[in-house]
């Protein structure tokens, strides 16, 4: 008997409960129209800079695959060794190869040479200086772009979306070095930063 | 009399009786009809039209094959065709769907979205809209990337708008648009 109340009970209560969930789905029931934007969908550019050491050379991107720097090994010409007081050109193509659909300038800053010695018992590194110039090509890197004038480090370089820049290195040994010095070799290296401008 | 006569005598006299109770029926009557009218149903209906999406300077651009850069703003313009028939129609119009498939660094974007009535007066999800709202409208996106975005954040990321739309929702009449009673 007492179990007959409780389901009449328990049946009373979830009539009540639908009750309650109709009478409230009920107030939602008005009149409601909804329309998609058909938007579609914003897809950022790429960030592509590409590097360069010469014409023949497939160039490298500024960025690996991991996220991190790539390095380039440029090559100096003339190839082989530098007497004291002569110089060797190196230059490097920096690329705007974006796939942005505005306008998208980069602007190409070097940084302090970093020149490492190879040998630590002959440093070489302090008979060495570096100087660098915007270039036409790199098939124009040469002395005929340094003057002793020539300030160690250029101007920003600023390149348009899809075209090349380039900076030519001259790396020059004092006329001064010890011949104690000759056959010791050194490490260049200079970051390049590239910012959208 | 024999029992047939008594019969027929007996039938004769309902007969009678129920020609009587028909007399009742006579009696005087008017008909008149209603003059409750027709009622007809209000409407409500929202349309969206063809957006056009604009970069920062002014040009139309196809947004699928567009590829945005920091400091970029970009501009979707959407008209909408609200129809609010009824004199006691309340509705609200809102955004829908306001969380996107963003490939975004969420620091790098901010996105915003505002819907105006003909007269260019924004509407906000709690503007009440009536029958005097009945027509064109206008949804404005924005989207703007960063200018100060930082090293390669978000290249070649997506940012997807599918699930955004927007809702026409009837809302309870309520007093504010009941006519007050008609004083003495």
């Amino acid at each position: 008997m007492k179990t007959t109340r409780t389901l009449k009970a328990t049946g009373l209560v979830l009539i009540a409960v639908v009750l309650g969930l109709l009478t409230v789905q009920g107030s939602y029931a008005l009149w409601n129209k909804v329309a998609t934007s058909n938007a579609g969908t914003i897809q950022a550019a790429d960030f592509n800079v590409t590097l360069a050491k010469n014409l023949t050379d497939k160039p490298i991107s500024m960025t690996t695959d991991q996220g991190t720097a790539a390095t380039l090994q440029l090559t100096t010409k003339p190839l082989g060794v530098v007497k004291p007081g002569d110089s060797a050109y190196a230059g490097v193509q920096v690329g705007n190869m974006t796939n942005a659909s505005a306008d998208f300038k980069i602007q190409v800053l070097l940084g302090a040479p970093t020149i490492t010695n190879n040998n630590s018992q002959w440093p070489l590194a302090q008979y060495l200086s570096i100087k660098a110039v915007e270039a036409p090509s790199l098939a124009e890197c040469g002395s005929a772009l340094f003057s002793p004038s020539t300030p160690a480090s250029p101007a920003p370089l600023e390149i348009a979306k899809g075209a090349n820049g380039v900076f030519c290195f001259q790396v020059s040994l004092a006329a001064t070095m010890p011949a104690t010095f000759n056959g010791q070799a050194a490490s260049i290296s200079v970051p390049i930063t590239v910012n959208q401008f | 009399m024999n029992k047939i006569a008594k019969g027929a005598i007996a039938t004769g006299v309902g007969i009678v009786l129920l020609a009587g109770g028909g007399g009742t029926l006579a009696v005087w009557n008017q008909t008149d009809i209603g003059t409750q009218g027709k009622i007809s149903a209000g409407d409500l209906n929202l349309v969206a039209g063809t957006g056009v999406w604009k970069n920062a300077k002014n040009e139309d651009i196809t947004i699928g094959s567009y590829r945005v850069v920091p400091g970029e703003v970009l501009t979707y313009t959407q008209p909408l065709t609200v129809t609010l028939e009824g004199d006691l129609m309340v509705a609200h119009l809102t955004l829908t769907g306001a969380s996107p498939v963003n490939g975004f660094v969420p620091a790098d974007v901010t996105t915003s979205t505002t819907l105006t009535d003909a007269a260019g007066v924004t509407v906000e999800g709690n503007t009440p809209l009536d029958k005097d709202h009945d027509g064109d409208f206008t949804a404005t996106t924005t989207f703007a990337f960063r200018l100060g975005t930082e090293g390669r954040s978000s290249v070649n990321a997506t940012y997807d708008f599918k699930d955004i739309g927007y809702m026409l929702e009837q809302q309870t009449p309520n007093a504010d648009i009941v006519a007050p009673p008609v004083g003495p």
